[in-house]
């Protein structure tokens, strides 16, 4: 080792870094090696489970830029997802190819995004968040009207044929994986960028005071509307790739429990941090799934009665409440905790040339 | 059963939940997200202990009543004890997270059946037009009128109302002045659960329960909020104006649309005066 | 100890968690027929699927204790969708690709069925639903969708036609929630009642309503002589003590989607009067003491245990256990999915008094024809008694497609 230590900046280059420790880099080249494994070596439902993950990481990054970064909470993420799938359904019954869709739904999000957002000029803090929650339902209104208006097969929802990329068909699961996992590397990296930006900055000075943060010359209004724009741009799209992905769309699936559920993936994850939103959206994920697999331990009688169930939706609950009593800053506090454990190791440092004696 | 009958039977039910949410909110500040569902097990909970021991009416409301005691001081100690000083939206999405594991408890322990409360079914008039007015119905206009009275003569005459008026002003001052911050709030939550519990189980009576009834706290919620966070007065008429504009909407408009009247209620009053009929306008500006 | 220590210890803990986290699959006893059963046992409708899925049971628990089918045992993968259709899919996926079922049965009336037949189509896997919303088991059928149950637009035309044994003329009003299927049915109902000279009328309420009662008053405002319900138990429940608490007192049909007879009797001893209730259904009533059939049903209910009371329902899966049985009896050992599929493509099984006739598929048709019954609610006995015969159903008169 000859780092002095883990604190020492000596240029604003370094101190920039996104992978400041040199084992950050090796650590995320075998994460990427990893990453494209499953396909080969997992069966098809894994393989499914990791793409809804994928998609609740595109999903949830947005939220933690609008809610993390930001400050402002929104209750409206699952109407976002709704109008981008429901953009979908309109557009490709009008034929329109699956590489326009997609940014037509992120800029149907955006306008709703910057709707949604105009309130938060007037309120703040709680109203706003009940402002969010009016707004869902009235999204959650209009799809499901408009769902019945098309007539769509009783009681099933809308269903949409795979897409075709440039001409490639996207209808196995594992070639979405392989779709998804760069879509949401590059949202990813986006996130990540402007967080490090001036925009980011903006952000996180509007959350910590917002008057401190006019007083300092920035424009309040501007950057908050902008934070609610993004990130629903990116939940609509996000909502738009789940829709090719499952082929089908209801509007029953756009539920107040699943702006929750996402809420609960910053909050598991980690506020304000891009790597918790990936905990929290992994984490929440996989719980039902988890707690089914504990299940399957139990005798077939245990399971109904909707134990199972039950149980999946208490879990969130009793974890958004075990986190934000116990462990606020989430997940991620958990991976920096080890971090920094390795990191203190007595004697891991040698001292400055200088100041040896 | 004419319509204003059922308006005020309706309304009757919303402003029980509004004055919990508003109890709660004048105490700490917090909207409690989890007051559909404490109504709801409440019902349950009622409807079980009749199940366990019938005919005894008395045994299920002093079960039901002891539990809202229990629970209310409960969630104060335990949870939002711990949240104070935390930033608002910590104590929000704790009640969120209550407002799940409750909803979970419905399904896991009444394996989310549906259940009716077979009680105080008798006729009390028949009303013009062939409609039966039971005393359920009585029951539950007569408990919102009384709960709203007492709550008043609480707070206007009594030493503890006053200690609560003081702390929710200012509740460091309060608490300078032997006020027991705890105390209160302990009482404010137990106070919330107790009335929640009330309207969960005239509800049942006259209803059906189920995992999905819970959607009535969302109705409170927005009772509350056209009224005013912060005032009981408030949250009896945003009761009464929710409950006309749902009856209003399923008779005259759509059926369909009642599901989204509250919340386009709230939009509008939300751009229009978002601190409720009633509300203290600082509450605006100090969130 | 410290605070930091605990935080220390729960980390290390859910580190090592996370490390041995590694799926370890129950093994598969690789000697027995692999059957997977999805569907909503803990949702809106558990109420009705519950007990589908426990007759199912029932009937495969009896099997199995005969020695199986063939000599072989049937291991029933259960799994709980919560009505929920990304959680319905993916269960779906897992019982295909992990558990290696060779057919999927249950499911449930609601937006689960399309995404989870859609992606059992692409996989092959055949799916017989016990109640389905959506025509794809209906001529012309799609390849591994199959179902012995309801079809909302068939049971919305079935109704149409067994309405003139309750009244001869005069006006229908048809009430569900506001679903694609509940409007479906409507649809359906009023496509037949409308030539046979009834006037109509129609009130659609949310799904999540739970206080009825200015709906039932605007039920009232249209004067109806008959009304008819295309919903499931709990909207029944709160329509019908609605209905008779606002001065109905006319006839109620409630028609087919899942209502046992418990509900039926709440809803009756809620509202002061169990007059003029009527039910229609594809599969006898469990209260039927005279019919040998339910009869062996009820004898196996009490001998396993069943957590819901014994009702229809019971009935309908165990006819799903009784047409599965054969399915994989003549498909013998082993069996695949292919083979399955095959098999119930052109599979007849005769259910005995169950119902009005066997149940048969065919290659362009997996629905085959049915049969269904008009009952009457007698309050004092606590039992449903047939009116008529059995209205056979060949095919959908209309087509809104």
């Amino acid at each position: 080792m000859t780092r002095p230590g883990p604190f020492l900046r000596t240029s604003y280059l370094e101190s920039n870094e996104v992978l400041p420790r040199p084992y950050h880099k090796v650590l995320v080249i075998i994460i990427v090696l990893m990453l494209l494994l499953p396909p080969m070596l997992m069966s098809n439902f894994y393989v499914h489970l990791l793409n809804t993950v994928l998609l609740a990481v595109i999903a949830v990054v947005g939220l933690n830029l609008l809610t993390g970064y930001c400050g402002q909470i929104s209750l409206g993420h699952a109407a976002f997802l709704a109008i981008g799938a429901f953009t979908t359904v309109i557009l490709t019954r009008m034929e329109v190819p699956f590489v326009v869709v997609i940014p037509a739904a992120g800029m149907v999000g955006a306008a709703l995004g910057l709707a949604v957002g105009l309130p938060s000029l007037r309120f703040r803090g709680i109203y706003l968040a009940i402002s969010t929650l009016a707004m869902h339902y009235a999204v959650v209104y209009v799809v499901t009207t408009y769902q019945s208006s098309i007539g769509s097969s009783a009681s099933g929802g809308v269903y949409l044929t795979d897409p075709s990329f440039f001409g490639y068909e996207l209808s196995d699961d594992r070639a979405w994986y392989y779709f998804l996992l760069v879509a949401a590397a590059l949202t990813v990296i986006f996130v990540i960028n402007l967080s490090r930006s001036r925009v980011g900055r903006a952000w996180m000075a509007i959350r910590d005071r917002d008057i401190a943060a006019a007083a300092l010359g920035i424009n309040v209004l501007h950057f908050k509307l902008l934070a609610f724009v993004t990130s629903s741009t990116l939940a609509s799209i996000a909502g738009s790739l789940a829709a090719y992905y499952q082929n089908v769309v209801t509007s029953e699936a756009y539920t107040l429990e699943l702006a929750v559920a996402y809420l609960a993936m910053i909050i598991v994850g980690g506020i304000g941090s891009v790597l918790g939103a990936i905990f929290g959206a992994i984490f929440i994920t996989l719980l039902p799934y988890g707690v089914d697999f504990l299940f399957e331990f139990a005798p077939n009688s245990w399971r109904f009665g909707g134990r199972t169930f039950g149980v999946q939706q208490g879990m969130i609950g009793v974890f958004i409440i075990l986190f934000l009593l116990f462990e606020p800053k989430g997940l991620v506090e958990m991976w920096r905790r080890i971090e920094t454990y390795f990191e203190r190791w007595p004697f891991r440092y040698r001292p400055l040339e200088q100041t040896r004696r | 059963m004419g319509p204003i009958v059922t308006v005020m039977i309706l309304a009757s039910t919303y402003a029980l939940l509004a004055a919990g949410i508003v109890i709660v909110y004048k105490a700490s500040r917090v909207i409690n997200f989890a007051h559909g569902e404490i109504a709801v097990v409440g019902g349950y909970l009622f409807y079980s202990i009749g199940m366990f021991a019938p005919g005894s009416l008395w045994l299920a409301i002093g079960g039901t009543m002891v539990f809202a005691i229990v629970t209310g001081v409960a969630i104060y100690l335990v949870l939002m004890r711990r949240l104070i000083g935390e930033p608002f939206y910590v104590a929000i999405l704790v009640t969120v997270g209550i407002a799940i594991l409750f909803k979970a408890a419905i399904i896991i322990v009444w394996r989310a059946e549906r259940v009716t409360i077979n009680v105080a079914d008798q006729i009390v008039a028949i009303l013009p037009g062939g409609a039966k007015f039971s005393t359920v119905d009585l029951a539950t206009i007569m408990a919102a009128v009384l709960f709203y009275i007492g709550l008043f003569a609480f707070f206007r005459f009594t030493q503890l109302g006053l200690q609560f008026r003081g702390m929710a002003e200012n509740p460091l001052l309060a608490s300078q002045r032997r006020v027991s911050v705890n105390a209160i709030m302990a009482l404010a939550w137990s106070i919330a659960v107790f009335a929640a519990c009330l309207s969960g189980v005239l509800y049942g009576g006259r209803a059906l329960l189920s995992p999905g009834s819970v959607a009535i706290g969302l109705s409170g919620l927005t009772a509350a909020l056209v009224g005013g966070l912060d005032s009981l007065r408030g949250a009896a008429l945003g009761a009464i104006v929710v409950a006309l504009a749902e009856y209003s909407t399923i008779r005259l408009i759509d059926p369909v649309l009642s599901e989204a009247v509250p919340f386009i209620l709230l939009l509008t009053v939300m751009n229009v005066r978002p601190w409720g009929l009633f509300g203290t306008r600082e509450e605006l500006d100090r969130v | 100890m410290s605070i930091m220590y605990f935080k220390r210890m729960t980390t290390a803990l859910a580190v090592t968690a996370v490390v041995l986290g590694a799926a370890v699959t129950p093994a598969n006893a690789a000697e027995d027929y692999t059957i997977g059963y999805i569907t909503d046992l803990s949702g809106p409708l558990a109420g009705s699927y519950t007990p589908t899925w426990e007759g199912f049971e029932l009937y495969m628990k009896m099997v199995n204790d005969r020695g199986g089918i063939n000599g072989h045992k049937v291991d029933l993968k259960l799994d709980d969708d919560g009505l929920k259709v990304d959680r319905a899919v993916t269960l779906a996926k897992k019982q295909a690709s992990r558990d290696n079922v060779i057919g999927i049965f249950g499911l449930s009336l609601s937006s689960t069925q399309g995404p989870v037949l859609a992606e059992m189509r692409n996989i092959g896997v055949p799916v017989v639903t016990t109640f389905s919303g959506i025509l794809d088991s209906l001529p012309p059928a799609k390849p591994y969708s199959y179902s012995t149950g309801v079809v909302f637009e068939v049971a919305g035309e079935v109704i149409g036609e067994l309405i003139p044994e309750i009244v001869k003329s005069g006006k229908v009003v048809a009430v569900t929630i506001d679903t694609v299927g509940g409007r479906a049915a409507i649809a359906h109902n009023k496509l037949v009642v409308e030539p046979k000279g009834y006037s109509w009328g129609e009130v659609i309420f949310p799904v999540r309503t739970a206080d009825f009662v200015p709906h039932a008053q605007a039920i009232i405002a249209q004067n109806p002589d008959v009304v008819v319900g295309h919903y499931g138990s709990s909207q029944n429940l709160g329509v019908i003590s609605a209905l008779r608490k606002e001065g109905y007192t006319g006839p109620y049909v409630i028609a087919v989607y899942g209502v046992t007879e418990d509900t039926v009797k709440l809803a009756a001893d809620k509202s002061g009067s169990g007059e003029n209730l009527y039910t229609v259904n594809r599969y006898v009533s469990a209260t039927a003491a005279d019919n040998a059939a339910v009869q062996e049903v009820a004898a196996a209910a009490k001998k396993y245990g069943t957590s819901k009371e014994f009702s229809t329902m019971h009935v309908t899966g165990w006819v799903l256990g009784k047409f599965a049985e054969e399915a994989l009896k003549i498909c013998g050992w082993p069996c695949d999915r292919e083979k399955l599929n095959s098999v119930i493509e052109t599979l007849k099984v005769d259910v005995g008094e169950l119902t009005g006739g066997p149940i048969e598929m065919s290659k362009d048709d997996h629905y085959g024809p049915s049969y269904w019954q008009l009952s009457k609610w007698d309050h004092a006995n606590s039992n449903l008694v047939p009116i008529g015969g059995w209205l056979r159903k060949d095919k959908l008169e209309y087509s809104m497609q």
